[in-house]
């Protein structure tokens, strides 16, 4: 039953529109980065020269895969955490705004059986989401840059280079993780909306949180603090593409993501639990 | 088949239902009557396992809704005022959605029941191209699809126009009928609980006025309307005979316990009193209803939560 329920819950999530916002924004957004990185001189001489400095032919790094994983650090930051957040904050919150909640639970389900599978199609949403940003990243860049290895400056540290293949490896490894770091924020925004609030509320609640967190994270006075901080641990996609890649870093942060989602969920399911739900 | 014990239900410091206890036999239509806040929806999300009660015990079907939601709502369908659906889904879609929430449902079973709402033919359009009364009919397929032995009708002729109120009733007879389902009613529209209940509870903020049989709530028992020659004379006469104990407006007489009409009209025309209209005074569940709210109104204020 449990995947029949899935599916259900997957036809309404992609039954509506508003669901598609997010893969169409990113289309946008990298159609827009990648025409200025195409026809702006400024970022390919700052790499070009960066390369130079340290030996390694620009030809050869200045690939679809470089201008990808470069597309990607914006959009991974401002538009990744926004859309999957409106998904995790309409997932409970807009059943019980438009009274279809209160149909469900005219039926012998339980509470945390009806959360449990709208988490899993959230969860599954935010994969596919981070995926399609990998591959329509990839395809556009494709477009107008050769294939070749991967460069990538990671602001704040050391740029990493990787040979073509490696680097495609690691580019696709790095959307693994950054669909963990989607399902967390959408996880985070789910648990607000299991509370009484509207969809709107557990989405901005979830944003407010994620900047607030990524604001003292970078606050260098709070330096020493900083592995305390959900939004360090949601940088676990930016270790993949460093050099050398810090293994332990990485199940370290992997770890407490799961802690994070494994909290939320509680607590979410706990709010929902007591809930009195009415018309 | 459904059992509420000593039931409260606060929302903060206000007291939503009061000590409220009452039975759904087996097989009734039950009408739950009440002004807007009465409390009618909050018993019946209490019998739904969607508010928790501050106190008591609900069961549904012999199983605690509290303890064992899921064995409890088995066989319970419901429909709620104005139903909401997945607009941009089709209609077909939306029973295959909610069915599975009880249960694996075949697609035999789905057609058998939007042919007997009447949907066939528009079950594959979207519900956003529906008019009011196919959403409701959709809402009676969604209740009907796991085969219900109890049905709970939250005012569901809310919003529908006078020939949907028609139909919507020959569909409840018919389901009463035909499937032998018990079937709880609220609903503001007396006339419409007149003419489908067997028995009545009227709630008045949140607690339990009346709880009985339609017939007790309409029938004035004891008071029969007399058309006679000389209404005095036919008074003292059947007093003498301890057939009455008393005569009301100059029209109606209180019978004596034991008494019926046939003795009256006997014993009067024995006497040469002719009888023009005789006839048991019998009460609309209107004026019942608002009578009992008057004397409601006038007696009790709001309850607030009780101070343990």
């Amino acid at each position: 039953m449990f995947l029949y329920q899935l599916r259900n819950e997957l036809w309404k999530l992609f039954g509506k529109k508003r669901t598609y916002i997010g893969f169409v924004m990113f289309l946008l957004a990298q159609a827009l980065i990648l025409l200025l990185f195409h026809f702006s001189a400024g970022p390919t001489r700052q790499m070009t020269r960066l390369l130079e400095m340290n030996g390694f032919d620009p030809k050869d790094y200045i690939s679809c895969l470089t201008v990808a994983a470069f597309m990607l650090f914006p959009i991974a930051y401002l538009l990744l955490p926004l859309f999957v957040s409106l998904v995790g904050g309409d997932l409970v919150a807009k059943e019980a705004e438009d009274g279809t909640l209160r149909m469900i639970l005219s039926r012998p389900v339980t509470r945390v059986r009806l959360l449990a599978v709208k988490w899993v199609a959230g969860a599954i949403f935010a994969f596919f989401l981070s995926l399609a940003l990998g591959i329509t990243g990839l395809a556009l860049s494709a477009c107008l840059f050769p294939w070749g290895h991967l460069f990538v400056a990671n602001p704040g540290e050391p740029f990493a280079i990787f040979d073509a293949s490696t680097g495609c490896r690691y580019f696709f490894a790095a959307h693994l993780m950054l669909a963990i770091k989607a399902i967390t924020i959408m996880g985070l925004a789910f648990m607000f909306s299991c509370f009484n609030v509207k969809p709107a509320t557990a989405t901005i609640l979830a944003i407010s949180l994620i900047f607030v967190s990524s604001i003292l994270q970078n606050i260098p006075y709070f330096s020493d603090f900083t592995p305390w901080f959900l939004t360090y641990h949601l940088d676990v996609w930016r270790l993949v593409l460093a050099q050398p890649i810090s293994w332990w870093k990485v199940g370290q942060s992997l770890s407490l993501l799961v802690g994070f989602n494994l909290s939320f969920f509680v607590i979410g399911s706990t709010a929902f639990y007591v809930r009195d739900i009415k018309s | 088949m459904i059992a509420l014990d000593n039931i409260d239900k606060a929302f903060g410091r206000r007291l939503a239902v009061s000590n409220l206890s009452l039975q759904v036999p087996r097989g009734e239509i039950y009408g739950l009557l009440g002004h807007n806040g009465a409390g009618k929806s909050t018993a019946i999300g209490m019998m739904l396992g969607q508010v928790w009660p501050s106190r008591g015990t609900v069961r549904v079907g012999g199983f605690d809704v509290t303890t064992q939601r899921t064995r409890a709502l088995q066989k319970v369908g419901a429909i709620f005022e104005t139903p909401v659906f997945y607009d941009y889904l089709s209609g077909w879609r939306n029973l295959e959605i909610l069915s599975h929430y009880t249960g694996p449902v075949s697609d035999t079973r789905l057609k058998e029941v939007v042919e007997w709402v009447g949907l066939t033919g528009r079950e594959q359009s979207k519900v956003r191209t529906y008019s009011h009364g196919m959403r409701t009919r959709l809402a009676l397929a969604q209740a009907l699809l796991p085969a219900p032995e109890l049905l709970i009708l939250d005012e569901p002729s809310d919003g529908l126009d006078p020939e949907g109120i028609h139909e919507m009733r020959h569909t409840i007879l018919r389901l009463h009928r035909e499937l032998g389902l018990t079937i709880l009613l609220s609903s503001h529209l007396l006339n419409e609980v007149e003419q489908l209940c067997t028995r009545i509870c009227v709630l008045h903020q949140g607690e339990k006025v009346f709880e009985g049989s339609l017939a007790e709530a309409t029938q004035t028992r004891h008071y029969v309307r007399l058309k006679t020659g000389d209404f005095p004379a036919a008074v003292r006469l059947l007093e003498e005979n301890r057939l009455i104990t008393g005569s009301r407006d100059g029209k109606y007489v209180i019978l004596a316990e034991g008494a019926d009409t046939d003795q009256i009209v006997k014993a009067l025309v024995a006497a040469g009193h002719p009888v023009f209209e005789i006839a048991r005074e019998e009460r609309t569940l209107e004026s019942f209803y608002l009578n009992l709210m008057q004397s409601q109104s006038t007696k009790t204020p709001p309850p607030l939560l009780r101070a343990n």
